[in-house]
């Protein structure tokens, strides 16, 4: 790593360098991230985009403490979190971080309130001082209201809003989201959408999205595209007509119709989109 | 203020069906060891009931004999006068004591044993419910045996074959074995010939029972000297010896019972939880918070149960004595400390297996998409 390299690492909220992770030995080893190199700004929000099985979820994992790499390192505050004993891990991911997870993963037995509040109880905080910022952190999502309520009493927006109180009640530094819209509509899925980029803008939050969701490259500050393990990052996406797949227009299948250039994420889209694109080019634009 | 989010409190008690289930069943298991152990405690109380509530200091019974329980005492005529002599000595009450049946002219029978005693002297029934003290040709019979024979004063009573008179009715003598029925001595004698078994001693004031024991041991070399707490305790240990092994063979089922109601819960409690325990891993909770809410988890679930048996244990002793009048359960404070030492090495050796699987539990896990 270069001096200049680092130093923007060391002031970065979360950076990464050469982060790879193999599952597997031999023949059957699979590499799913391979040399990854990432840096992300307070109050950035970074989606990560790629198709299924590209090693999205494997990234995240490792970039929040909970997936061992097989090489590379997480550099937060300074440090690189798989060089310190695994004993201090989980309170790292305690303060450190904040995750939103695609199914909430709220607990069952517990109140709105009872969730956000055991995650600041996880950080050390107890007691009234932890009831008081769980409240805040409700408050802050819309949700002074609902406090009381069981996730089973709420709807799948104030599930994630939770989620997201849940989040942030620690003030964390870097909030990691796992496909958080995915399980909202559309309403819903704004909403949400909204909330992470406020905790970037008005916190200075890192936000790092892990997200099939175009709906969210409206708040993304960077897009980046993970394909077979490698993050690239994309100035400008398209999305394939036929199964709504972000692309890249560089090097993917396209169709030239009535002066428009139609991107798609392979042969087979395109193929079918030809067949009859009557079928799909009402009533979006897929342009670039 | 380090007041936490009770997770395991809200875990346990959130599922009410299974935490009833759960409950119930491990507070039916140490119920059942608080009951045996109640009955056997019982049986304790109304076995030496005659000898805890004699006013004698010192019991002197044939050399070698300890107890009047499953014993045969026979002492020389002339012993009582040599303990009389014993300095120390306030008064001596010789008994007769003979063990037998008695029965009712409508066919009843009861084992008994017969005390034959001088009247107005100690000896006799400790209280008399109502009737009189017997006279020559004359019985006291213990209130619950003439319920059960349908006897009242003034009914005729078969005692050693020998017909006699109700003259009056006793308490606390009958036990889940038998009964105490008192004649005279010379009814006694009469009907089973000339019988001296124990001499009751008391002390003369400023004598302790421990000084008249070893006085009286050196006095009468010839029979066994014992205070009546010795006593006691060696007609205690008759019946435990008989009954002990059964009684451990009981209690270690109950409390298996009660281990494997515990472990099957937590058990099933953890796995059902497992996605969450892999979220509060992925949230920053360390492996000693997750094992802390499995514990929390078993000391709740022995905790309420120790509690619902042990209240249990007091309505179920009252139904059986009420039903049952013979039975008497007595659950001691020594029992319930046992039950709960016991329910907490079962609570403790339940949640080693979930907590294996907690602590190895991946935080990854809560990434893992449901659906």
């Amino acid at each position: 790593m270069t001096t200049t390299a680092t130093t923007a690492v060391a002031a970065a909220a979360l950076g990464t360098r050469g982060l790879s992770k193999t599952f597997g030995h031999g023949d059957l080893a699979v590499t799913a991230v391979r040399a990854v190199d990432l840096t992300v700004a307070p109050g950035e929000v970074v989606l990560v985009d790629g198709p299924s099985g590209s090693g999205k979820t494997t990234l995240l994992l490792m970039l929040g403490a909970l997936l061992e790499p097989t090489a590379g390192s997480v550099i937060v505050d300074g440090d690189d979190i798989w060089a310190l004993p695994e004993r201090r891990r989980p309170s790292l991911r305690a303060r450190h971080f904040g995750f939103v997870f695609q199914d909430f993963n709220l607990l069952g037995a517990l109140s709105a309130a009872e969730n956000v509040t055991l995650a600041a109880n996880l950080a050390g905080t107890t007691g009234r001082a932890a009831r008081e910022l769980a409240a805040a952190a409700l408050e802050r999502v819309g949700l002074g209201h609902r406090t009381d309520f069981r996730p089973d009493q709420l709807s799948g927006g104030e599930k994630q809003r939770v989620a997201v109180a849940r989040a942030l009640v620690n003030n964390p530094a870097v909030i990691l989201a796992d496909e958080p819209t995915a399980n909202l509509d559309a309403a819903n899925g704004r909403q949400v959408a909204r909330l992470l980029r406020a905790l970037a803008d008005d916190d200075h939050r890192a936000v790092i999205i892990v997200t099939h969701d175009n709906r969210l490259h409206d708040i993304a500050d960077r897009i980046l595209w993970l394909e077979d393990g490698a993050l690239r990052q994309l100035d400008t996406l398209a999305t394939d007509p036929v199964c709504h797949m972000a692309v890249t227009p560089a090097d993917r299948p396209h169709i030239e119709l009535d002066g428009t250039v139609w991107w798609f994420c392979s042969a087979g889209c395109r193929d079918e989109f030809a067949a009859a694109p009557a079928r799909f080019t009402s009533p979006q634009k897929c342009v670039p | 203020m380090t007041h936490r989010v009770p997770l395991a409190r809200r875990y346990l008690f959130g599922e009410r069906r299974r935490a009833l289930l759960s409950t119930a069943g491990v507070a039916v298991a140490l119920l059942l060891v608080l009951i045996l152990d109640g009955i056997f405690a019982g049986a304790m109380r109304q076995v030496t009931a005659y000898v805890r509530s004699s006013p004698a200091a010192v019991i002197v019974s044939q050399r070698g004999v300890r107890t009047m329980h499953m014993s045969n005492s026979a002492l020389p005529a002339d012993l009582a006068a040599q303990a009389r002599a014993v300095e120390g000595v306030g008064w001596v009450a010789p008994i007769g004591f003979v063990s037998g049946v008695v029965g009712a002219q409508t066919g009843g029978r009861q084992l008994s044993y017969v005390i034959g005693y001088t009247p107005g002297q100690p000896g006799g029934p400790h209280h008399l419910v109502s009737g009189s003290a017997p006279v020559d040709g004359e019985a006291v019979i213990d209130q619950i045996a003439a319920v059960q024979l349908g006897l009242h004063i003034g009914d005729q009573v078969r005692v050693l074959g020998v017909w006699l008179q109700v003259s009056g009715l006793a308490e606390g003598g009958t036990s889940i074995v038998n009964t105490t029925t008192f004649v005279t001595a010379a009814e006694l004698d009469r009907i089973h010939g000339p019988t001296i078994s124990y001499l009751l001693v008391g002390a003369q004031p400023g004598t302790s029972a421990t000084a008249l024991r070893d006085t009286l041991t050196a006095a009468l070399p010839d029979a066994t000297v014992q205070t009546r707490a010795q006593f006691a305790n060696q007609e205690a240990a008759v019946v435990a010896d008989m009954s002990a092994d059964v009684m451990r063979i009981m209690a270690i089922i109950g409390f298996a019972i009660a281990l494997a109601v515990v472990c099957l819960t937590l058990f099933t409690a953890t796995l059902a939880r497992r996605r969450d325990y892999g979220i509060i891993k992925a949230l920053g909770a360390g492996g000693g918070r997750l094992a802390g809410i499995v514990i929390a988890q078993a000391a709740w679930t022995i905790t309420v149960a120790l509690a619902t048996s042990v209240a249990l244990a007091f309505v179920v002793g009252r139904v059986v004595e009420a039903v049952a009048p013979t039975i008497t359960i007595a659950i001691e404070p020594a029992s319930v400390l046992r039950v709960a030492i016991g329910a907490a090495v079962i609570g403790a050796a339940s949640a080693l297996a979930p907590l294996r699987r907690v602590v190895a539990v991946d935080p990854a896990s809560a990434f893992r998409r449901t659906s």
